[in-house]
C-alpha cells in the first residue's frame, strides 16, 4: 500500500525558487480561467500551454506526463466512449456501429472536457511538484494564516506515515490470526471491522497526548508568534500575484458575460 | 518561595464518581528532584497534569484546593500562560512531536516561536538544548527518522529550550529500552544540578532510590508517604499499596529473620547499601567460622 | 458568548489534534479499504467522527482539508471534490446536533441524509468538470441511462447516489459505534459530543 509523502520533486530551477504563494495563486487563477474564461477552447489551451512551459523549465515534463497519463487516461477513454456513443446532443454521424453511432457533437464535448482537465492538472502540477509542502504552509502562515489552520494543513503530512505503518502492523497481526482479506464478498465485508476498528481506536488514543504536547509547547498561548526564518520573496512576485488575481477575476467576469450573450 | 505548592488538592474528572486525587498537600523547593511512585491508577498521571497547570483548565471536572507554580495558581491561568514556565514530558515519544517541522532543529524552535521568543535568541537556546540532550549531530534529520529514545530526547530538548524552571516528567522512560532510559536519567541529573525543579513520576525505583532528594508515594489518589528515599523505599506501606520493594530491599528484609542482616542496620535502598550490609554479615560469619574453627 | 470565543471553544487544541488525526484516517483508510474492493470507501470516516465529537464546522473543515491535502500530495483531481467532503462534514454534524445520532437506526437515517446532501454538490461537479463520468464501473450505468434518452444530469444522479449510499450508511454506523465506545474521560473533552453520548 502506497502512502505518498508528496508530489514534490526537489530542484533548484527558477520555478522551484518562486515563492509558494506565487505558485499557488497562479494555479488557482489558471483553474478559474480554464473553466470560466471566455472562448471555450482558448481559455483552456493557453493556460495549459503556459503550465507545460513552466514544467519544462523546472525539468519535470517527463514526470508530469506520467502523472497526467496515470490520473486521466481511464477517464479520457470513458469520456470519449460514453459521449461519443451516447451523448444526447449527437446528431452528426461519424462512424456507424450497428444500432449505435459515434457522434461528432459527443466527441467534441468529450474532447473539451479532456483538454480542460489536462490543462488544470498540469497547472496544479507545476505548482505542486515544485513546492515543498512545509514551505507552502510556512508561506501561508507568513501571509497571516492562523497557526491553528497551518497546523491542520501541515501536520497530517508528517503524522501520516506513522499511522499508515500502524495499519499495516494491525493487518499483519489480524492475518496471522486467520483474517481473510481476499475471497468472496462476505469474507471481505467481515474483514473490514477487525481491520478498521483497532486502528481508529489507537489513533484516537493518540489524540489526547498529542494535544497535551502541543499545549505545553505554547500552542494556545496568546503571545504574538515569532518565526525562526523567513521564506525569500520579492516585490516583483508580490505584484505578480496581484496581477494574476486581477487578471483571473477579469477573465472570469468576461467569461460570464460571454456565456450570457450566447457564447459556447 | 516554594517552586511548587499544593494545598488540599482533590480532583474528580467529569463523569467520574471517584476522585482521582484526594487531599494532596506538599511543597517543593526550587532545585529539588522529587520522585512520585505509585501503582497504575494511583493518580501519578493526574498529579502530573495538575502540576503542569493542565488540570483543571483543560479537563474541567471538580476541583478543591489549589496548586501554585512559582506563585501562579493553576485555577486562575490558562495552559498557554504556563508554557515556558512549566515543562511536561509524557510517555510516548512520537506523540510529542509537533508534526509541523521537518528537522530536529526546527522542531526545537517550534515552542520558542509559539511563546514569542525573538528570532536572534533562538539559535543559542536551541544549540544549548540540543547539546544538553546529546542530539546536536542529528539537528538536520527529520524527527520521524529518529529512534524512540532519540525522539524522547528531542521532546525533552524542545521543552528545555523554553527554559522552564519547573519540569514534570510522566513515565518518560516507559517506552524506551535500557540504554535510552539511562541516557534520559543522566540528562535529568544534569538539569537538577543547574537548578531546575524536577518532578519525575514512574516505576524506575532503582534510579529513584539513588538520585531523588525526596520520594512521594501515591495510592488511590492519596499521598501515603513523603520522605527521603531511604525511608520511603524501605517502608512496608510500599508493598501494601502495590508498588513493591526493590529486590535487595526485599532480600535484606527476609534475611533479618534468619540473622543474615544486622537488625539494627536500616534496610538498603540501593545496591551499594545492600552490598555494604551483606558484606558486614559475611565478615561476621567468617569471624564466627574462624572462632568455631579455632577451639582455643 | 462572542463569535471569537465560540470559535476558540469549538477549535480547542484537542479538537485540532482530533481533526489532524481524522484527516489522516480519511486518507489512510480510504487507501486500505480500496484494496478490499467493496462498494465501501470509508474515506470520510474521520470527517464523520469529527462531526460527532466536535460539530458541523470542524467536520466541514476536516473534509475540505482532507481533499486539499490529498490533492497536494497525490492526486490533484481529488481537490475538485473538496466541496463534497465539506458538505459531508456539515451534514453529519448537523444530524448529530439535532439528535439524529443517538441510536443505531438513527445513524442509518443520517447516512442517507448525508448521501443526499453530498449529491447536491457532487452531481454538478461531476457533470460540469468531468462530463458526468468517473472512470470506474459506474459509468456503464451512466452510459445506459444516456442511451435510453436521459439527459446527462439525471443519468449521473443515479450513479452518484448509488455509489455513495452504502458507504455513507456504513460510515455513519461505524462512527456512531466508535463514539459510543470511547471512554467518558475522552468524550468529556468535547462539549458537542454530548449530543451523541447522552
Amino acid at each position: 500500500m502506497l502512502i505518498p509523502h508528496s508530489l514534490y520533486q526537489p530542484g533548484e530551477t527558477l520555478v522551484h525558487r518562486l515563492h509558494p504563494l506565487t505558485k499557488l495563486v497562479y494555479s488557482l487563477a489558471a483553474a478559474a480561467i480554464i473553466f470560466g474564461g471566455p472562448g471555450m477552447w482558448l481559455s483552456a489551451i493557453l493556460p495549459g500551454l503556459l503550465a507545460i512551459l513552466l514544467l519544462w523549465r523546472a525539468g519535470l515534463t517527463g514526470r508530469a506526463v506520467i502523472m497526467v497519463l496515470r490520473l486521466l487516461a481511464p477517464l479520457t477513454l470513458v469520456l470519449f466512449l460514453v459521449h461519443g456513443l451516447f451523448n444526447p446532443q449527437n446528431q452528426t454521424i461519424l462512424i456507424q456501429l450497428g444500432p449505435f453511432f459515434v457522434g461528432q457533437e459527443g466527441l467534441a464535448f468529450a474532447a473539451l472536457i479532456v483538454v480542460r482537465l489536462i490543462a488544470v492538472l498540469v497547472s496544479s502540477l507545476s505548482f505542486v511538484m515544485t513546492t515543498h509542502p512545509a514551505h507552502l504552509v510556512q508561506a501561508l502562515e507568513e501571509a497571516g494564516l492562523p497557526r491553528r489552520l497551518a497546523y491542520l494543513l501541515g501536520s497530517p503530512l508528517l503524522i501520516m506515515p506513522q499511522l499508515a505503518g500502524r495499519v499495516q502492523a494491525i493487518q499483519a497481526a489480524q492475518q496471522a490470526r486467520g483474517l481473510e482479506t481476499q475471497g468472496n464478498l462476505l469474507m471481505r465485508i467481515r474483514a473490514l471491522f477487525p481491520l478498521v476498528a483497532p486502528f481508529i481506536f489507537s489513533a484516537l488514543v493518540d489524540v489526547e497526548e498529542r494535544s497535551l504536547a502541543l499545549e505545553v509547547r505554547g500552542f494556545s498561548a496568546s503571545t504574538p508568534k515569532t518565526s525562526l526564518f523567513e521564506l525569500p520573496d520579492t516585490p516583483a512576485q508580490h505584484t505578480a500575484r496581484w496581477v494574476m488575481f486581477l487578471l483571473a477575476a477579469f477573465l472570469l467576469a468576461a467569461g460570464f458575460w460571454w456565456r450570457a450573450n450566447g457564447g459556447h | 518561595m516554594a517552586a511548587i505548592d499544593i494545598s488540599g488538592l482533590t480532583y474528580t474528572y467529569p463523569g467520574s464518581l471517584v476522585p482521582a486525587l484526594r487531599n494532596i498537600s506538599f511543597a517543593v523547593e526550587p532545585g529539588q528532584l522529587v520522585a512520585v511512585v505509585g501503582a497504575n491508577g494511583a493518580g501519578k498521571s493526574s498529579l502530573c497534569l495538575a502540576l503542569a497547570g493542565l488540570i483543571p483548565a483543560l479537563y474541567h471536572g471538580q476541583i478543591q484546593g489549589s496548586v501554585t507554580l512559582n506563585g501562579m495558581d493553576t485555577r486562575l491561568h490558562s495552559p498557554g500562560e504556563f508554557a515556558g514556565r512549566v515543562g511536561l514530558v509524557l510517555q510516548n515519544p512520537t506523540n510529542q512531536l509537533s508534526g509541523m517541522r521537518y528537522t530536529v532543529y526546527e522542531e526545537v524552535a517550534f515552542g520558542l516561536e509559539n511563546i514569542g521568543i525573538p528570532r536572534q535568541e533562538m539559535p543559542p537556546r536551541i544549540e544549548h538544548a540540543l547539546a544538553l540532550v546529546g542530539l546536536t549531530d542529528l539537528r538536520d534529520r527529520s524527527p520521524y527518522t529518529l529512534s524512540g529514545g532519540q525522539q524522547q530526547r528531542l521532546a525533552l530538548a524542545s521543552i528545555l529550550a523554553m527554559e522552564p524552571p519547573i519540569l514534570i516528567l510522566d513515565e518518560p522512560t516507559a517506552m524506551l529500552d535500557p540504554q535510552g532510559s539511562q541516557n534520559l536519567f543522566e540528562i535529568v541529573q544534569k538539569l537538577v544540578h543547574t537548578g531546575t525543579t524536577v518532578i519525575i513520576a514512574g516505576h524506575q525505583l532503582e534510579w529513584i532510590s539513588r538520585y531523588a532528594d525526596r520520594v512521594i508515594a501515591l495510592a488511590q489518589g492519596e499521598v501515603i508517604l513523603d520522605d527521603t528515599p531511604a525511608k520511603v523505599m524501605a517502608s512496608p506501606l510500599l508493598t501494601q499499596s502495590g508498588i513493591g520493594w526493590l529486590r535487595y530491599t526485599l532480600a535484606a528484609h527476609q534475611a533479618i529473620a534468619r540473622g543474615l542482616w544486622p537488625a539494627s542496620r536500616p534496610l538498603p535502598v540501593t545496591v551499594e547499601q545492600a552490598g555494604e550490609g551483606f558484606r558486614q554479615t559475611n565478615q561476621r560469619i567468617e569471624g564466627q567460622e574462624q572462632t568455631d574453627a579455632d577451639p582455643d | 458568548m462572542s463569535l471569537k470565543e465560540q470559535l476558540k471553544k469549538d477549535f480547542s487544541t484537542i479538537t485540532l489534534t482530533l481533526m489532524a488525526v481524522a484527516i489522516v484516517l480519511n486518507i489512510v483508510l480510504g487507501q486500505v479499504v480500496s484494496l478490499l474492493k467493496l462498494p465501501i470507501f470509508l474515506d470520510s470516516i474521520g470527517t464523520v467522527l469529527v462531526a460527532l465529537l466536535a460539530g458541523p464546522w470542524a467536520a466541514a473543515l476536516t473534509g475540505l482539508l482532507t481533499n486539499l491535502i490529498w490533492g497536494l500530495i497525490s492526486d490533484p483531481v481529488a481537490a475538485a471534490f473538496a466541496p463534497v467532503a465539506l458538505i459531508i462534514g456539515l451534514a453529519a454534524g448537523l444530524c448529530a446536533k439535532y439528535g439524529l445520532f443517538k441510536k443505531w437506526w438513527q445513524a442509518i437515517i443520517s447516512g442517507v441524509i448525508i448521501t443526499l446532501a453530498l449529491s447536491i454538490i457532487a452531481i454538478p461537479i461531476r457533470v460540469y468538470m468531468f462530463g458526468g463520468v468517473t472512470g470506474s464501473g459506474a459509468d456503464f450505468i451512466t452510459a445506459y441511462l444516456l442511451a435510453t434518452g436521459r439527459d446527462l444530469f439525471s443519468a449521473v444522479i443515479v450513479t452518484v447516489i448509488g455509489d455513495n449510499l452504502i458507504d455513507k450508511v456504513v460510515t455513519a454506523l461505524l462512527a456512531w459505534g466508535i463514539v459510543k465506545g470511547l471512554p467518558k474521560r475522552f468524550t468529556a473533552r468535547f462539549p458537542r459530543a454530548s449530543a451523541v453520548t447522552e
